[in-house]
């Protein structure tokens, strides 16, 4: 531990204020901030992601994985690599120490292969969240109308079908309800056929934080959480990233 | 920037108007729409060879602004763009109330010149605090004035329903149509490149006018998005506010650049900016008349069970799949309805349920206006609509003038006892002039009526959408 350049493996104690987090990010000259930078802030905001912590060896991943609890996901994370599955860069699903052990040699090897010149931080690992509905939030910038939120169903459905809704923030109570039933797969929420349903007030709750916290920070440029898993009794951001003003 | 609402009312509401620049080549539209205004008129050329047009007109000429031996409220400025920024300055100095900038070639045409003559104008109208109105625009219409930008505007008074136009064709087009539909215009006003002052600030002027109920905006672009945000909740709040926004395809954006020469932004982030400050959408000219008639002539419901009355079998399916498709549900009548119809409708090809095919109980009024009264009483009901089919009642020899005036005298007073919306679609068919002439006559007794029954579903559950988010 130590030599990370943020300041320490950062883990959910550390309680490092979003400005901090921005600031430091910002002073790197960076202006993408990593999963584990991204969802630290979030989690602060009251937005409710999964556990996660950054090991900078095979130790620390066994023993973060353990200490979150099996099966482990690993992810690379650096500035550089923005896909990180395409590159073998993801590892989900871990059972075992053992596992956990050999994805991380995996996961670091990939990168080195795919990407020599990519500064590597080290290795996010977080519990494997229980699939369900996936959602996702999306924040940019309108050039008249400043920051704007997006919501949608995950997969297919936003990326061929662009079944998504906007509003512009800050999101009033009204928005946030409309929004979500604005958009066509809104009964696939509902439960469509003996699927859990999802639990919309959550996700409208979700949406209102992810504006109030948007509006506080508008350093922020760009905002995904994709995706988001809706529970019947709660949703989890499983991946976000968070591009600030450069 | 509330006090710009009482800034732009010497503008709005004038009694003298100088109009700058106005000559032969243009026909003297200015100084000949300005023939009704109830104020003082005055001309300012330069040119010898304009004054014996001019004084043909009546109108007083002077050199120069400054010579005007009165206060000026309103401006029109039609002098070529390098004549501009002096123009500008003069209205400063003179202390006008507004000044509309007619002369385009600014913005809208890309070099990097005229966006700069555009900028130094508006600099020179900021820092005199004058209330600049374009460039590139036609500027106000108020009809209870005579303050107009066409000679074919209508004088009149009692308007209630605004318009803000960034489109000088627009703003003319829908101040010549209103009338034909039973919309009538407070006051109008078309704004162009929005130099100096933009939507927020018109719509800020409409919302506080108390002649103004309604307002409707035709948008390409604006330069302060948040302030719109922010003017249109508040005004939206206590008006409807229809916006038509121009350039919602890439390819019609690309036309706003050239036309007004405005940052249109991303098509979708408007629509979310109209949802959320709870104004209503429409994509033309057409349908912003088609929802302002229901909003403005018929009695507001948040419920969308329609009841609908054609004239024929194939209509009564056709109006059915119409309302239908527009996201009305057409439920069956109670059962107090159908004993109500029993004794007196004629079902030989014809039928009550719901919808109701009238058939041959045509001619005979008395039983249109009952079963019109059965159904708006209907539980099961929250509006009406009626097909008046011209070729219909043509092929039944029926259609004489006084039998015409009968019915629309009846559906008049169905109309003032019915509590429910209550709109008519007026089918031409072939027999188009005929079509128009019964549409006047409803039109006479504020009965909104529509050519076609999609144009009318669309029109009415826009409405009850409005409605339905103020309840």
């Amino acid at each position: 531990m130590g030599s990370n350049p943020i300041g320490a493996a950062i883990g959910m104690e550390d309680h490092l204020a979003a400005t901090d987090i921005i600031g430091s990010a910002k002073k790197q000259g960076r202006t993408a901030l990593n999963e584990v930078e991204s969802k630290q802030i979030l989690k602060q905001a009251g937005i409710k992601t999964t556990e996660i912590k950054l090991a900078t060896s095979k130790e620390e991943a066994i023993a973060a994985a353990n200490k979150l609890g099996l099966p482990a996901v690993l992810k690379i994370v650096s500035p550089d690599i923005l896909h990180k599955s395409d590159i073998g860069g993801v590892k989900l699903n871990l059972n075992s120490e053992n596992e956990v052990g050999k994805a991380y040699d995996e996961v670091m090897a990939a990168a080195r292969k795919h990407q020599p010149k990519a500064k590597i931080e080290g290795v996010s690992v977080q519990p494997m969240a229980r699939p369900a509905t996936e959602v996702i939030i999306g924040m940019n910038k309108d050039e008249q109308f400043g920051p704007v939120l997006m919501f949608g169903l995950g997969g297919i459905l936003v990326e061929v079908l662009k079944d998504v809704s906007f509003r512009i923030v800050p999101l009033t109570k009204r928005d946030a309800r409309e929004m979500i039933r604005e958009i066509k797969a809104y009964p696939v929420l509902e439960g469509y056929r003996g699927q859990e349903p999802a639990d919309i007030e959550t996700l409208e709750n979700l949406l209102l934080k992810v504006s109030d916290f948007v509006e506080k920070h508008p350093d922020i440029k760009e905002m995904d959480l994709n995706p988001i898993f809706a529970y019947k009794d709660g949703a989890i951001a499983v991946d976000a990233r968070i591009i600030l003003e450069s | 920037m509330k006090n710009s609402v009482g800034r732009l009312d010497r503008a709005f509401n004038p009694r003298s108007v100088a109009v700058i620049g106005d000559k032969m080549a243009l026909g003297y539209m200015w100084l000949k729409s300005l023939s009704q205004f109830q104020g003082k008129v005055y001309s300012v050329q330069i040119d010898e060879r304009e004054f014996p047009g001019i004084a043909a007109l009546g109108v007083d000429n002077y050199l120069s602004l400054q010579e005007i031996p009165d206060e000026i409220d309103y401006a029109i400025v039609a002098v070529p763009g390098t004549v501009t920024p002096m123009i500008v300055q003069d209205c400063v100095t003179k202390g006008v109330g507004g000044a509309t900038l007619f002369t385009s070639g600014f913005a809208e045409s890309g070099t990097d010149e005229v966006r700069k003559l555009q900028h130094t104008i508006a600099e020179i109208a900021r820092d005199g605090g004058l209330n600049l109105i374009g460039p590139n625009c036609m500027g106000i219409y108020n009809p209870r004035l005579g303050l107009r930008h066409s000679p074919d505007q209508a004088c009149y008074d009692g308007g209630n329903v605004g318009f803000i136009s960034q489109s000088g064709t627009h703003a003319t087009f829908f101040t010549l149509m209103a009338p034909m539909h039973g919309v009538r215009v407070s006051k109008s006003v078309s704004y162009g490149n929005a130099a100096v002052l933009d939507s927020p600030d018109f719509l800020e002027y409409m919302g506080a006018d108390d002649e103004t109920e309604m307002i409707g905006l035709y948008i390409e672009g604006v330069n302060d998005g948040r302030r719109l945000f922010s003017t249109l909740q508040k005004v939206a709040r206590n008006k409807p506010v229809l916006i038509w926004k121009g350039g919602a395809t890439e390819e019609g954006n690309r036309a706003t650049s050239s036309h007004t020469g405005s940052l249109a932004g991303s098509p979708q982030v408007w629509d979310a900016l109209i949802k959320q400050c709870g104004a209503i959408n429409v994509n033309s000219i057409d349908e912003m008349m088609d929802v302002m008639k229901v909003l403005l002539h018929t009695k507001p419901t948040s419920g969308n069970r329609v009841g609908l009355a054609a004239m024929t079998g194939g209509q009564s399916v056709a109006i059915t799949d119409a309302f239908t498709g527009a996201g009305f549900e057409v439920p069956l009548l109670t059962e107090r309805s159908y004993r109500r119809f029993e004794p007196f409708f004629d079902t030989l090809g014809a039928s009550y349920r719901n919808p109701l095919d009238v058939s041959l109980n045509f001619p005979h009024l008395d039983r249109i206006i009952k079963s019109l009264d059965i159904l708006s009483q209907d539980e099961n009901i929250d509006s009406v609509v009626l097909e008046v089919s011209v070729p219909f009642m043509q092929h039944l020899t029926w259609l004489d003038a006084s039998l015409l005036d009968e019915l629309v005298d009846e559906l008049a007073r169905f109309k003032g006892r019915c509590r429910k919306p209550f709109i008519t679609v007026v089918v031409p068919a072939h027999v188009e002039t005929e079509a128009l002439a019964i549409r006047d006559k409803l039109v006479a007794h504020d009965i909104p009526s529509f050519p076609s029954f999609q144009r009318g579903a669309n029109a009415l559950m826009k409405a009850i959408a409005y409605w339905q988010r103020q309840a």
